[in-house]
C-alpha cells in the first residue's frame, strides 16, 4: 500500500457518468454467479423445464384408424394463412371465368341438432340451428379443401356475414330469415377483389365488405353452399381438465331467384366437400341438394372455419411451471440472503443510491433468468413439437412469428416472475413469506385455473387479475369470434391476449419493485 | 479531495431513546482518531449515519464535503468495516471481494492485492462460511481497503482478533494514517486504542464529551495534580493543607496533591522541614481519564459493580 | 414428552406470526370458498360441479398457509441457530420433532375446523341461490360430513407433510418451494401427459389430487381412488416426509 492517490491504476475503465449503474449490474452478476447453489438451481430450472416438456411430448401417441390398420394421423388441413382449418360443406357450383358474380334470395334456413341421448341407443334429434350454421353464396379458388374463398352467408344466430379465407369475418345485418322476410345475398368478383352485398328487398343493396384474394386463378368456382358445425358440449374430466364433445348437426338453406353474371358455363355440379368416408366406403353424415324450378335446397354438415381442436404446439411447455418454482426460490434467496446475513449493508455501502442498486439487482436477475429460460423454452418448444408430430399427433400449425413470440414470451415470463419474486423478497425480507407469496400469485392461480374444478368464469378472472395472466403468452391458437369453442383456460385459451397478459405481470412486477425501493429508501438499513 | 469527516448536529431517535443528541465532530487526515464511548453511546449509529445507512432526523455528516450518498464509486473514497459477519457463507473470500470490486469499477488484480495485504492469500478460495471471527475481521478489513480509499472507518476492528492479529491491526492503522489517510476507529475499550490513536472523540449519551488529542486528554484529566512520596504523611498533609491544597492518600507513603504546582509543593515542604523522597507530576492512565469522562454517560452500568 | 410439548407450545405461541397465520387459514379458506361459490351456477340438472368441492374450494389455497406455519415451525430455528439451543435443552431429537408435530396438528385441526365449518355454512346459501338442489347441500348427509371432516384432516396432513420436508431440507425457502411444488404441480403434470394410464397413476400418487378426493360427493365411481384411500395417499406422503426428516435429524449434525 503506497500513498494516496493511486486509485486510478485499479480501475478497469475510466469513470464515466453512466458507469454507476453498469457497475452495480456487473457486481450483482458477480454476486449471482459466485454462489454455486443458485447457479445450479437455475440450471436445474432450465433442465427440468426441458426434460418434463420432452417427457410430456413423448408420452402422447396418436394414431388414426383407417380400417383395420392404424396409420399416423395426416397433417392437419391448412388454409391460405397457414392455420389449421375445417373445410367441409355442401357446394352447388359452376366454374366462373374472369369477373362475374352471383345473386340469390334466401327464403329459409332450417336444421337439426342431435342432443345427448335420453334413451340409450335412440338418437335424440331435435330441429334447430347451431349459432354458426351457415348457408349462402361462395366464390372459391377450387373445390380443393383449404383453398382460398370468400362467401356471403346467413348464420344460425349471428345474422348475415361475409367471411373469407377462414379467419376473416365481417358482420352484416343481424336477425334471421323466413319466407315472410327473405334475405338477398350477392357476391361479385373483379380481379382479385371480391365484394359482398346484402338486401332485404332485392333492390336496395348494402355493401358488407370486400376481400382481396391475391393470386386467385382466372377460373374459380361460384355457387351456393350450406354447412353446420357440431353442437359443442363441455363436461368436466374425471381427473381434472375438461372434455369437449361436438354432436352432429346439419343446416339447410332454401334459395331462389339465383342469378349469375359473367362467363359461367356448364351445368350446376354438386360436391360434398370434405365429406367423411367410412372404411366401408359409406359417406358419414352426407349433405345433399335439390333443385326444382329455380328453387335450390342445399343441406350441409361441417364447417368452414379455423379449427381450434387438436394438440397444441405449446403443450410441451407445461413443464415450465416446475422450473418456475425453482426460479422463484432462487430469486427470493438472491435478496433475502442479503438481509439474513447483513450483507445488505455492504451492498448499500458499495451502492448508496438504493433505488439504483435494487434496480441493478433486479435487472441482473432478470437477464440471467431470461438467458436461462430462452434456450430452455426454445429447445422444449421445437424438439417437443417435433416429438409430438413424430408420435403421430396432428399438432395445430403455428406461424413462425407466433412461435418466436411463445418462446421469447416464456423467457420474458420467467424473467418477470423472477423479478417479482425478488421484489417480494426485498419487501417482505423473509424468504418463506416471499416464496409462498410469489408461488401463490404466479403459479397457483394458473394451476387452479387450468386444472381444478373452478368454473370457467372464475378461472378467467384469475388469469386476468393475477400475475399468472402472463401465461397467456404461451397460447398458440388464437380465439376466433366466429368459431364456437370452449375458450376456457382449462382448454388452453387465456382471457387476455399474449402481450396484455405479460403486461399485467409486468405491472405487478413494477409495482412490487417500486414498493420495495420505497421501503429500502425509507428504512435504515 | 479534502478527506475529512465532518459531523455536525446529528440527532436521531429510536422510539423513546435519543440515540444521537447533537453529535458533532471533525476527523482529520494523517492520524488515527479513536471514537470511544460506552456501549450504546451512539458510536455505531453515528458511523452508519456517516455511511448513509441510517438517516438522521437533524444535522449532517459529510465526507470531504459531500454526503456519502453523493459519492461516485464510494468505496474508492471511504472504506468501512461495520460487521465482519456480513458475508454470504457460500461465497469464497475472493468472490466476496470480487463483486465489491466490480461494483466500483475495479478488477480482480486489486482483489488479490488486498487479500495479500491482510494475509489471506491462502484462504482466498475458501468459503467464507467456514471462517473464524478473526478471519472474517481480516476479510472485512480487506473489503475496506479494496478501493484504496483516503478515508477509513472501522467499527470495533480488533474484536475477535488473536494477540498477533491485534498487533498487526495496530501497525496497519498506524501505517494507513502515516500515508495521510483519515482513519476513524471505534471501540468501547480505551485500552485497545491506547497505543494506536493520536486523537480521540469521546462520546456518551449521543453527544461528544471530549474531542481532544490523547496527550491533552491525559493532561486535562490529571488536572495539574502532584504525586508526593513521603514517610511523614500526616506532617506533609497538614503543611499542604495550610497552604490551601487538597490532599488524598493513595498509598501508605503516597499522597496526591491538587491545587498547588510541584514547585509550590516542594517550597511548602521545605519551609515546614517535612522530609520527602519524590515529587512528580501526577499522570492518570488513558483508561482512568476515559472512565472519569464517561462516568455519568454510562447507560448500562452493571448493578453489581 | 410433556416438557417437550410444553416447550414447543411456548415457542410456537411466542412466534410473532403464528396467530396471524392461523387467522389467515380461516379467512383465506372462507373468502376463497365464497368467491368460488359465487361465480358458479348450476343452471340445469346436468351441471357437473360437485357442491362440496366448490363450497370448500378455499382449502386448496389455505393449504399454502398451513405449509408456511409448519415450515416456519422448524426452519425458523435453523435460520437463527436456535436449533442448537433447542437440541441442547432437549437432546432427544425425535421427541422434539414429535412434539412439534403434535402441536402443529392441534393448531391446524382447530383453525381448519373453524375454517371448514364457516366455509360450509357461508357457501351453502350462495350455492342454493345459484341453483344447486338443496338435497345436494344437506350438511348432515354422509358424503358432506365426510368432505368437511376430511378437509380438516387434509389440512392437518399437509402440516405434517410440510414439517417433515422442512426438517429434511432445513432451509426455509427450499422447503416451502418443495412443499408447494409437490402440492400444486401434480395437477398440472397430470394434464401434461396424454396417456390415460399414466394420468391415473399420477393422480393416484399426487398428494393434492388424491388427498382432495375426500371432498368428492358426486361422481365417486369415476374417481381413481375412493375418498378415504385418497386421503390415505396424502397420509403416506406425510409419514414418509416425517420419517425421512426424523431420520435425518437424528443422523445429521445439528
Amino acid at each position: 500500500m503506497s500513498a494516496i492517490p493511486r486509485r486510478s491504476s485499479h480501475h478497469a475503465e475510466p469513470g464515466t457518468g453512466r458507469g454507476g449503474f453498469g457497475r452495480s449490474l456487473r457486481a450483482e452478476w458477480t454476486k449471482f454467479r459466485t454462489v454455486r447453489g443458485w447457479v445450479v438451481a437455475l440450471t436445474a430450472a432450465a433442465l427440468v423445464t426441458v426434460l418434463l416438456g420432452l417427457l410430456s411430448a413423448s408420452s402422447g401417441h396418436a394414431s388414426c384408424g383407417a380400417g383395420p390398420v392404424e396409420v399416423a394421423c395426416p397433417p392437419p388441413l391448412v388454409g391460405p394463412g397457414g392455420e389449421a382449418v375445417d373445410d367441409k360443406f355442401y357446394f352447388v357450383h359452376r366454374p366462373l371465368v374472369g369477373d362475374g358474380g352471383i345473386t340469390v334470395r334466401l327464403t329459409s334456413m332450417t336444421g337439426q341438432i342431435r342432443k345427448p341421448d335420453v334413451t340409450p341407443g335412440r338418437r335424440n334429434v331435435v330441429p334447430g340451428l347451431v349459432p354458426w350454421a351457415k348457408a349462402g353464396v361462395m366464390i372459391k379458388e377450387s373445390t380443393r379443401q383449404g383453398s382460398a374463398y370468400a362467401a356471403v352467408m346467413m348464420t344460425g344466430e349471428h345474422g348475415v356475414r361475409m367471411q373469407h379465407d377462414f379467419t376473416h369475418d365481417v358482420a352484416g345485418r343481424a336477425g334471421g330469415v323466413s319466407r315472410q322476410s327473405p334475405r338477398w345475398l350477392r357476391l361479385t368478383r373483379s380481379g382479385d377483389t371480391l365484394t359482398g352485398y346484402e338486401s332485404v328487398d332485392g333492390t336496395d343493396w348494402t355493401r358488407i365488405g370486400t376481400a382481396t384474394l391475391a393470386g386467385l386463378p382466372q377460373t374459380v368456382q361460384i355457387g351456393l353452399f350450406a354447412t353446420s358445425p357440431g353442437d359443442l358440449t363441455v363436461t368436466q374430466g374425471d381427473l381434472g381438465g375438461s372434455v369437449a364433445a361436438a354432436r352432429f348437426t346439419e343446416a339447410t338453406g332454401e334459395f331462389d331467384q339465383v342469378k349469375l353474371e359473367g362467363s359461367t358455363s356448364g351445368a350446376w355440379r354438386d360436391d360434398d366437400i370434405g365429406v367423411t368416408v367410412g372404411p366401408d366406403g359409406v359417406e358419414h353424415h352426407p349433405g345433399r341438394a335439390g333443385q326444382s324450378g329455380g328453387t335450390f335446397s342445399v343441406t350441409g354438415v361441417g364447417d368452414i372455419a379455423p379449427t381450434i381442436e387438436g394438440p397444441t404446439a405449446e403443450r410441451p411447455l407445461s413443464g415450465a411451471l416446475t422450473g418456475l418454482i425453482l426460479v422463484i426460490v432462487v430469486a427470493v434467496m438472491f435478496v433475502t440472503a442479503e438481509y439474513r446475513h447483513g450483507l445488505i449493508r455492504v451492498t448499500l455501502l458499495a451502492g448508496p443510491r438504493r433505488g439504483r442498486t435494487l434496480a441493478a439487482k433486479a435487472l441482473a436477475l432478470g437477464l440471467v433468468t431470461f438467458a436461462a429460460a430462452l434456450p430452455a423454452g426454445a429447445i422444449t418448444f421445437t424438439v417437443g413439437g417435433r416429438i409430438l408430430r413424430g408420435n403421430g399427433n396432428a399438432v395445430l400449425p403455428v406461424p413462425l412469428l407466433t412461435q418466436v413470440r411463445i418462446v421469447v414470451g416464456m423467457a420474458v415470463l420467467f424473467a418477470l416472475a423472477a423479478v417479482l419474486a425478488l421484489a417480494l423478497g426485498a419487501l417482505l425480507r423473509r424468504s418463506v413469506a416471499a416464496v409462498v407469496t410469489a408461488i401463490t400469485v404466479i403459479v397457483v392461480p394458473h394451476v387452479l385455473a387450468t386444472t381444478s374444478v373452478l368454473p370457467d368464469s372464475a378461472a378467467q378472472w384469475l388469469l386476468r387479475l393475477t400475475p399468472a395472466a402472463g401465461f397467456a403468452t404461451q397460447q398458440s391458437v388464437p380465439q376466433y369470434a366466429h368459431v364456437l369453442g370452449h375458450y376456457a383456460p382449462i382448454a388452453g385459451f387465456y382471457p387476455l391476449p399474449p402481450w396484455a397478459g405479460l403486461a399485467v405481470l409486468a405491472g405487478y412486477t413494477a409495482l412490487a419493485l417500486g414498493l420495495a425501493v420505497l421501503r429500502l429508501r425509507r428504512r435504515d438499513a | 479531495m479534502q478527506a475529512t469527516i465532518e459531523v455536525s448536529g446529528l440527532r436521531k431517535r429510536f422510539g423513546p431513546t435519543l440515540a444521537l443528541d447533537g453529535m458533532s465532530f471533525t476527523v482529520l487526515p494523517g492520524r488515527v482518531t479513536g471514537f470511544v464511548g460506552p456501549n450504546g453511546a451512539g458510536k455505531s449509529t453515528t458511523m452508519r449515519v456517516i455511511l448513509g445507512l441510517d438517516a438522521a432526523e437533524e444535522g449532517q455528516a459529510l465526507i470531504g464535503g459531500r454526503p456519502y450518498v453523493g459519492l461516485r464509486d464510494p468505496l474508492t473514497h471511504v472504506g468501512a468495516l461495520l460487521d465482519a459477519g456480513a458475508l454470504q457463507p457460500s461465497r469464497t473470500a475472493r468472490n466476496h471481494l470480487l463483486w465489491l470490486a466490480h461494483s466500483q469499477g475495479l478488477d480482480g488484480r486489486r482483489v488479490d492485492e488486498v487479500l495479500q495485504q491482510v494475509g489471506m492469500r491462502s484462504a482466498a478460495r475458501r468459503r467464507a462460511g467456514g471462517f473464524s471471527l478473526g478471519m472474517r475481521q481480516r476479510l472485512g478489513i480487506a473489503a475496506a481497503l479494496l478501493g484504496d480509499p483516503p478515508v477509513l472507518m472501522l467499527d470495533e476492528p480488533v474484536n475477535g482478533l488473536d494477540p498477533e492479529g491485534v498487533v498487526w491491526m495496530r501497525g496497519l492503522l498506524r501505517s494507513l494514517a502515516g500515508e495521510g489517510r483519515t482513519v476513524l476507529v471505534s471501540s468501547h475499550l480505551m485500552s485497545e486504542l491506547e497505543d494506536t490513536a493520536d486523537h480521540l472523540v469521546v462520546v456518551g449519551k449521543g453527544r461528544v464529551i471530549a474531542d481532544t488529542s490523547v496527550a491533552d486528554l491525559i493532561t486535562t484529566a490529571s488536572r495539574g495534580r502532584v504525586t508526593l512520596r513521603t514517610a511523614a504523611r500526616s506532617a506533609a498533609m497538614s503543611a499542604l493543607g495550610h497552604a490551601g491544597a487538597t490532599t488524598a492518600v493513595t498509598d501508605h507513603d503516597t499522597i496526591v496533591v491538587s491545587g498547588l504546582s510541584s514547585e509550590h509543593v516542594v517550597a511548602v515542604l521545605n519551609a515546614g522541614a517535612v522530609p520527602f523522597s519524590e515529587v512528580a507530576t501526577y499522570r492518570v492512565t488513558l483508561e482512568q481519564a476515559y472512565m472519569d469522562l464517561t462516568a455519568d454517560a454510562v447507560e448500562y452500568r452493571g448493578a453489581a459493580r | 414428552m410433556r416438557e417437550h410439548l410444553h416447550a414447543e407450545w411456548t415457542k410456537l405461541r411466542t412466534l410473532a406470526g403464528t396467530g396471524w397465520l392461523l387467522l389467515a387459514i380461516v379467512v383465506l379458506t372462507v373468502a376463497v370458498s365464497v368467491a368460488a361459490s359465487a361465480v358458479v351456477s348450476c343452471a340445469s340438472e346436468g351441471c357437473g360441479y360437485d357442491p362440496a368441492k366448490i363450497g370448500l374450494f378455499g382449502v386448496q389455497v389455505s393449504q399454502a398457509v398451513v405449509a408456511i406455519l409448519a415450515v416456519s415451525a422448524i426452519t425458523g430455528e435453523y435460520g437463527t441457530g436456535m436449533i442448537h439451543l433447542t437440541l441442547t435443552a432437549m437432546p432427544r431429537r425425535v421427541g422434539v420433532l414429535a412434539a412439534k408435530a403434535l402441536i402443529l396438528v392441534g393448531l391446524t385441526l382447530i383453525a381448519g375446523s373453524v375454517a371448514v365449518l364457516a366455509s360450509a355454512l357461508a357457501t351453502r346459501r350462495i350455492l342454493l341461490a345459484n341453483g344447486f338442489p338443496a338435497d345436494m347441500l344437506l350438511l348432515t348427509s354422509g358424503p358432506m360430513v365426510r368432505a368437511a371432516v376430511g378437509s380438516v384432516l387434509y389440512l392437518a396432513l399437509v402440516a405434517l407433510f410440510s414439517l417433515g420436508v422442512a426438517t429434511a431440507v432445513r432451509d426455509s425457502a427450499t422447503a416451502i418451494g418443495v412443499v408447494l411444488g409437490l402440492l400444486y404441480l401434480f395437477p398440472a403434470l397430470i394434464l401434461m401427459v396424454a396417456d390415460d394410464d399414466w394420468q391415473r397413476l399420477l393422480w393416484q400418487i399426487s398428494p393434492m389430487n388424491a388427498g382432495l378426493a375426500i371432498q368428492a360427493t358426486t361422481h365417486l365411481s369415476s374417481l381413481p381412488l375412493s375418498p378415504w384411500a385418497g386421503l390415505g395417499v396424502l397420509a403416506a406422503w406425510a409419514t414418509a416426509a416425517l420419517l425421512g426428516g426424523g431420520l435425518l435429524l437424528r443422523m445429521r449434525d445439528a
